[in-house]
């Protein structure tokens, strides 16, 4: 019985492990191509990380570095060369200007409507709440054309409003912090109103507090989206690269995919996508949670 | 209560930005697709259902909805079934589950462009890994596994991995050929979602309650098959329907992936709404055409969101 138990394990883990190599695979690719030298990638060999022999890099010097500059180990030049090739810092910059913007406004206009559907009552409620049920349908990259010709009207385009604007009301915040505002027992809003407190104050100072858990769950849910997101960039940048958002910037490195060098190019790609595995990978249970929130009802 | 007009200040600013942002669009992008409107232009003309006529009679259109329709077909089941089967996998191990499912979920949280570019070189026809593992192959274990030799009626001189070993390593070239294209970027689109699916259905899982597992068994269903039959896979229902539905909108969205990696081609084989809503109405400015794709596709999911919320919503709860 026993024995039979530990084959079974022994199966499950054989399959898991062949899944989690195809999972893999790309990470691997990614990683390795951005350590190792143009030779190696070429011939695909050097396993992991390549030899990493110290060796002067033709490109860097048709680009005009000394050839002192450009001698150096492979994974030294890659990373290098794919700063010194674009501005990767402010490609990320701007995703953090725009993802928190748009969370930040999120919550700004949310919260309080929450509040009032859940707690307050007034005439008109229900008919509000099936509004944000009905706005729950609407798929938004359905929508991207019409808006993006709305923008375009009023001369948006290439503009940081027109990465922001779209996204600033998220319906499924207001269904979700709704939902969690139920849950918040009537006495101490009504303790809070006892003591003065006006409505507004009750919302950031009373209500606020205690969704923060639920809050934090939205953030990751609105960061990681948007963060990611790529059509809607691609959609109304067009061509000023002050204004690239971290995926604009990816495309941007893959251009010359068959004159190009790899290494620079995978370098930059994994700068970029980096940040964001690291936080999952450090905060694992609240990632999880925040973009399976649709699961939530 | 209280007599405060605070409600007024809380709701207004949501409810304008709805309209503005998400339901006027509705109509606008219904108006223009029964115009000539094109972006820039000062005039436009009422033209009927011109523009859905060209949708549906053309051969580029017509091939949109095969190549949409074919990707979700095949992602949706795929992607659930594997979801369900990794999920389940997991819950009975005894030890390392944390480390598969961290494993799994990474695509969902990596950006997918990046890793779409990272897949592109992983199937590079010269520089990519699974080329080259596939040639190294030939002749051995890989070539008798992958190409079904092990099946009674594959010639194992006439396999698609003989015949490739045979031809001086005519591998396929995954994204760039016309046969391969589609489910190449279908497998990129499964490989993305089905951790997803995993994590709703760990989530699912833990919430059948172990007595039920003890009433199958009394009842006679003792292998682990006809325990899943009476007990897990009806318990898990809801989910699914869930996971199905969730599943079904996001595929209909691909965009990144094709838009790298194939830009709709090889001959129109993997050119999915979305790219086509972009390619007509931003690139070559067709403003209108765009329009009435984009309704269409408003109308699948719309239809799909309604089927699920209020047509199978009511069965599926036991």
């Amino acid at each position: 019985m026993e024995a039979k138990q530990y084959i079974g394990e022994g199966w499950k883990h054989a399959i898991l492990i062949i899944g989690a190599i195809v999972v893999m695979l790309p990470f691997y690719m990614m990683v390795s191509m951005s350590l190792k030298s143009q030779q190696e990638i070429q011939s695909i060999s050097g396993g992991l990380i390549g030899a990493q022999e110290t060796q002067t890099f033709p490109v860097c010097v048709k680009t005009g570095y000394s050839e002192e500059t450009c001698t150096m180990k492979p994974y030294q030049y890659n990373y290098w060369f794919a700063f010194e090739k674009a501005p990767i810092p402010r490609y990320l910059m701007n995703g953090v200007i725009v993802t928190l913007s748009i969370f930040i406004i999120q919550v700004l206009v949310a919260l309080p409507c929450a509040y009032a559907l859940a707690k307050l009552r007034f005439y008109g409620r229900e008919f509000v709440f099936s509004m944000v049920l009905f706005c729950l349908l609407i798929p938004v990259h359905g929508i991207a054309l019409p808006l993006y010709v709305m923008l375009a009207q009023a001369g948006l385009v290439d503009t940081y409003s027109a990465l922001i604007l779209p996204w600033i009301i998220s319906v499924f915040g207001i269904f979700l912090m709704r939902q969690f505002f139920m849950t918040v027992p009537d006495e101490l809003i009504d303790a809070a109103r006892m003591d003065g407190m006006g409505e507004y104050a009750i919302v950031w100072k009373v209500m606020l507090p205690t969704a923060i858990p639920a809050l934090l769950a939205f953030a990751i849910f609105s960061v990681v989206a948007h963060w990611n997101d790529y059509f809607w960039p691609r959609m109304v940048i067009t061509g000023n690269r002050d204004l690239f958002t971290p995926p604009l910037g990816i495309r941007e490195f893959r251009g010359g995919i068959d004159s190009d060098e790899f290494g620079p190019m995978m370098a930059s790609i994994v700068t970029v996508t980096v940040p964001l595995i690291v936080a999952f990978i450090i905060a694992q249970k609240r990632f999880i949670e925040g973009i399976t929130l649709t699961g939530m009802k | 209560m209280h007599n405060s007009k605070a409600h007024i200040w809380f709701i207004a600013p949501a409810i304008i930005l709805m309209i503005i942002i998400l339901i006027f669009p509705l109509f606008l992008a219904g108006g223009i697709s029964f115009t000539d409107y094109n972006l820039g232009n000062k005039t436009f003309e009422w033209v009927g259902l011109e523009n859905y006529d060209k949708m549906f009679n053309r051969k580029t259109y017509v091939k949109m909805i095969w190549a949409t329709a074919t990707y979700v077909i095949v992602v949706v089941p795929i992607s659930v079934v594997l979801g369900l089967c990794a999920a389940m996998l997991l819950n009975s191990l005894r030890f390392g589950a944390d480390i598969y499912k961290t494993i799994f979920f990474l695509p969902v949280m990596a950006t997918l462009l990046a890793m779409a570019i990272a897949w592109e070189f992983t199937l590079h026809p010269t520089l990519g890994i699974v080329n080259s593992f596939l040639a190294n192959g030939c002749g051995g274990v890989r070539e008798f596994i992958l190409g079904f030799h092990w099946l009674p009626w594959v010639d194992s001189q006439e396999s698609w991995y003989a015949v490739a070993c045979a031809n001086n390593m005519d591998f396929p070239y995954w994204l760039k050929q016309k046969n391969t294209a589609i489910w190449t970027v279908c497998f990129i689109g499964i490989w993305q979602a089905f951790g997803f699916n995993m994590v709703l259905y760990l989530a699912g899982l833990t919430s059948i309650p172990r007595e039920l597992y003890q009433a199958a068994e009394m009842d006679g269903a003792k292998s682990t098959w006809e325990q899943f039959k009476l007990v897990t896979w009806p318990m898990l229902g809801p989910t699914t329907l869930f996971v199905v539905t969730i599943t079904t909108i996001r595929t209909f969205q691909v965009f990144d992936t094709i838009e790298i990696l194939t830009k709709g081609g090889p001959s129109k084989t993997t050119y999915v709404m979305m790219y086509a809503i972009f390619e007509k109405a931003i690139q070559q400015n067709l403003t209108s055409i765009g329009a009435a794709i984009t309704v269409v596709f408003i109308g699948f999911i719309l239809v799909l969101t309604f089927f699920q919320r209020y047509v199978i919503e009511k069965r599926v709860h036991y």
